[in-house]
């Protein structure tokens, strides 16, 4: 199964803990009772809208009925506490049962049908229920309703003492059970699977997905928090009325959950905190009140769809990629010794590119060219010791792609690709005057060298790659060139917490103890959104080209893995076809790592430069197709 | 049961009938075109009602009954196409355009009804009858208002018909119901017909909304209900074709007003809503429904 790490190794639980700990720490701070009683009806109003989001948001359920179960529980609440004298304690749970009931028995039209039928059935369903509640007097008050339901009491002390400072904390327990459970839901394979109808619905079901059982399962688990919110709701408020099957509370609670945004969890969560206290200052406005929330929800629409939650994104992807290039900025000063010496001396210089400004290092030996291309979130100085061992009798190049080490960060869309990677790496060939290289490319880099020699724009000597499993079909054939369990999925993640920097760049490169400390510095300064959009865009890569060209064997080739890569699929690149290849099979360097000419430079030097002589050996090609590079 | 309670409830189901055969026709005439649901009809129908009682009623402008149906339909009319623009128009490239139209006319609805408030008061009004008096066929009892509703719905839906059947524009709409992209390939002005379809089916609803207002009192949320009954309507029949919402109207009106009179006026809704869960489950595409869709 895929990695996905627990919230608590998440990037998530520091705004939460801290977010949970000030409405802890709120009532004692707080004398306003008006406050503390709004911020009560917020925590109900944010499980609710946080439970419907499971459905709508994540299941892609247009379920209109989620206000109607959330009335369910506070009549069940009614009935059962004030009718039938249940304990209150024991009417809130049961508050959750009846409206998972109620759920149930919808889920059989809701199946049968999709898009707008849903809303119109579940309107249905919810007018119904309406209808019911008015229509049968006397056990649900009818039109008038039930008031004075039982209030919440602990051994003679009731919770509405002490400016209601008990309901407070219960609503607070109650929101924080309701998001771990939700939070808890949509990570376990039953939230996975509720994600993929909504996205595939035929797909998912020919993968084994049971439609009708994740349905029912996703309606009941989104109706459990709205039931028991909703008798929580009766016991504090203590009425049950019927208009709270209107169109004004439907109205509120899908504006809360549209302005938080649709199948994030926590927008929803924090809208019901802005919404409800935005509209509370504005209350005096009358009907005014109401126009200026529909036109906010019309507003919002139209140029935030993605509601708060995509804002907030917004922020925190330009906070994080203003510190990234500051990083390389600051590195590009203070650091500038410290690479030198990684890199024997080679001369720092940068190149304009239509990708930007790009970092190149050039040993300036007076053999022939080598250059390097380095992969994922790492730099020009992974090959420090090749610089090393190479240096004399070579031209040793290596550059640092867009977002990545000391050049400057680029505009995501266009630069932070493969094809963009490879014309970057074309610009270095150009800018260096660089005369039929033989390329080195690790992993990501791998691909770019890939891409660099299928494009045939600039001749090269020869072509290895280590890490990198060649592909003929995106996506498809990552999930068999990588082992789908590996800490591979990281590669993609544009938000790494600490732990999991520190995880992929053991693995990607070495510990940190073992020499690799200035990778792990270097880690924090790639641009995450080359990571997002490096692989959101795979597709763009032409793929059987660069399959084409290894297969036909169009230029000498070798693949120079570590022998104990953690994330490669070994069998997968055995059984490519491969028209010239370096010792007649990929080569595994013994012991070797992810990063084989880091881990064991010795080997991988040895074997890397027995290919570079085979490569310039060879009688060159006419350069016909790169005349004019 | 009388020979004389029967006729009183045919006669019922049949005015009933008719104001929601207007209703949903109007509802459908959007469905069926844009794909949408429009949750502002509702409102629309409370804004036609003020609107034609402002123009005509003798307490305030006093232009009399006539002039204010007419300034009605021909305001909501503009209002349809305006919020066609302000509502809708802007979300039609998003993949999930249901969702969000089903909130943006919610939100439309709330801010008409909120601004009649704002203009008119919360306080019920009522439109004066067209005209006094009953009419008496074959034992049955209708009173002349009923009379002109029951003429005027049928002239406006035979309007209608004739002009989505013959007239070039009316075919366009077809046409761009049928298929958006085909209908824009011939040169079709798919946002103009589309603005178009808004504007007749709010004028519809102005109509509506004259009639209801002359029946019962007026209150800015009045639309609420008969909106509710125009979904079941459209549910019901379908919109596989422009006749079928008609038909169901009928026959929704005809088990209202037995409903009401066999099972009392608290179950007929939950009876009614029932009955549009079971369509809804057995056969989506309405009782006269195909699976294509056309006005």
């Amino acid at each position: 199964m895929r990695y996905d790490p627990p919230f608590h190794r998440s990037t998530g639980l520091w705004p939460a803990v801290t977010a949970f700990a000030a409405l802890a720490v709120f009532p004692l701070v707080n004398d306003d009772n008006y406050l503390q009683h709004l911020m009560v009806l917020v925590m109900v109003y944010a499980i609710v809208a946080a439970s419907w989001d499971l459905s709508l948001g994540w299941g892609g359920l247009f379920n209109f009925a989620h206000v109607a179960l959330f009335a369910t529980g506070l009549y069940a609440y009614g009935i059962l506490a004030k009718t039938l004298g249940v304990s209150p304690w024991l009417a809130i749970p049961l508050g959750g049962v009846a409206a998972m009931a109620v759920a149930a028995l919808m889920t059989a039209p809701v199946l049968r049908l999709d898009g707008i039928y849903v809303i119109l059935v579940t309107l249905a369903v919810s007018q119904l229920l309406f209808q019911i509640v008015i229509s049968q007097s006397d056990v649900t008050g009818g039109a008038s309703g039930m008031v004075t339901l039982p209030s919440l009491k602990w051994d003679g002390y009731s919770f509405v003492r002490d400016g209601k400072i008990g309901y407070y904390y219960v609503a607070l327990a109650l929101l924080a059970a309701a998001m771990a459970f939700l939070q808890w839901l949509v990570r376990a394979p039953l939230g996975r699977a509720i994600r993929a109808l909504r996205d595939n619905k035929h797909y998912a079901v020919s993968r084994g997905v049971p439609e009708a059982r994740t349905r029912l399962l996703a309606l009941l688990a989104s109706a459990a928090p709205a039931g028991v919110a909703g008798a929580f709701y009766g016991s504090y408020i203590r009425v049950a009325s019927p208009d709270i099957f209107g169109i004004g509370t439907l109205t509120l609670l899908l504006s809360i959950l549209l302005l938080g945004g649709a199948g994030t969890l926590w927008g929803p969560v924090a809208a019901a905190f802005a919404v409800t206290l935005m509209s509370e200052a504005i209350a005096g406005l009358g009907p005014w009140r109401e126009i200026l929330i529909a036109v906010a929800i019309v507003a919002v629409m139209a140029f935030y769809p993605g509601g708060l939650w995509a804002a907030v994104q917004e922020l925190r992807e330009a906070a994080a990629t203003a510190l990234s290039q500051m990083r390389a900025t600051r590195n590009r000063s203070t650091r500038a010794a410290a690479r030198a010496a990684l890199t024997g001396g080679a001369k720092e210089t940068y190149i304009a590119t239509p990708h930007g400004r790009i970092a190149v290092a050039d040993g300036g030996g007076k053999g022939p060219a080598l250059l390097f291309i380095h992969g994922n979130s790492a730099c020009k100085e992974a090959f420090a010791r090749q610089f090393e061992a190479f240096g004399a009798r070579h031209r040793v190049v290596a550059f640092d792609l867009p977002g990545h080490g000391v050049s400057d960060n680029a505009d995501p869309e266009t630069s932070y690709n493969i094809p963009a990677y490879a014309e970057v790496a074309e610009a270095v060939i150009d800018a260096l005057n660089l005369d039929t290289p033989v390329v080195f490319g690790w992993s990501l880099g791998g691909y770019v060298a890939l891409e660099l020699a299928a494009r045939e724009k600039k001749p090269l000597a020869g072509l290895a790659i280590a890490g990198t499993s060649p592909l003929a079909l995106a996506p498809d054939d990552v999930a068999r060139g990588y082992d789908p369990d590996s800490h591979f999925i990281f590669a993609g993640r544009q938000y790494l917490t600490r732990a999991e920097g520190k995880i992929f760049a053991d693995e990607a490169c070495a510990p940190r103890e073992n020499g690799a400390a200035y990778m792990h510095e270097n880690f924090p300064r790639t641009d995450g959104r080359a990571r997002a959009y490096m692989i959101t865009k795979f597709p763009v890569v032409n793929w059987p080209r660069q399959m084409r060209m290894l297969r036909e064997g169009r230029l000498p080739f070798a693949i120079l893995n570590g022998h104990d890569d953690p994330f490669l699929n070994h069998a997968y690149i055995a059984g490519l076809t491969y028209g010239d290849i370096f010792r007649g099979a990929p080569y595994d360097i013994q012991g070797g790592q992810h990063a084989p000419f880091f881990n064991t430079p010795e080997a991988f030097n040895e074997a890397f430069a027995a290919f570079a002589a085979d490569c310039l050996a060879r009688p060159r090609k006419a350069e016909g197709a790169a005349a004019g590079g | 049961m009388t020979l004389e309670t029967l006729g009183f409830i045919l006669t019922g189901g049949l005015v009933l009938g008719a104001l929601y055969a207007l209703m949903a026709t109007g509802l459908a005439v959007v469905w069926t075109t844009l794909g949408i649901f429009n949750f502002a009809h509702g409102a629309f129908i409370a804004v036609g009602a003020y609107a034609a009682w402002q123009i005509g009623a003798g307490d305030a402008w006093g232009f009399g009954a006539l002039a204010g149906a007419i300034a009605a339909v021909a305001i909501l009319a503009a209002l349809g196409a305006g919020l066609h623009q302000a509502l809708v128009r802007p979300f039609e490239r998003q993949p999930n355009i249901v969702l969000i139209s089903v909130i943006t006319t919610l939100a439309g609805a709330q801010i008409l009804e909120n601004l009649l408030i704002l203009i008119w008061g919360p306080r019920p009004k009522q439109i004066e009858a067209f005209v006094g008096g009953e009419a008496r066929l074959a034992g049955i009892t209708l009173s002349w208002n009923e009379v002109v509703l029951l003429a005027t719905i049928a002239l406006t839906l035979l309007a209608l018909g004739g002009f989505l059947r013959t007239n070039p524009i009316g075919r366009s709409m077809r046409a761009v119901a049928q298929n958006r992209e085909a209908a824009q390939l011939l040169g079709l002005d798919v946002p103009r017909l589309y603005a178009l379809s808004f504007a007749l089916s709010a004028a519809m609803a102005g109509l509506a909304g004259v009639f209801i207002g002359a029946t019962r009192f007026m209150s800015p949320t009045m639309g609420a209900d008969p909106l509710l009954k125009a979904l079941i309507v459209v549910i019901f029949g379908g919109v596989a074709r422009f006749t079928s919402p008609i038909y169901a109207a009928f026959i929704v009106g005809m088990v209202e007003a037995f409903a009401s009179f066999y099972a009392g006026l608290y179950w007929t809704p939950a009876i009614l809503f029932a009955l549009m869960i079971g369509v809804l489950v057995v056969a989506p595409e309405g009782l006269f429904g195909r699976k294509s869709r056309t006005v």
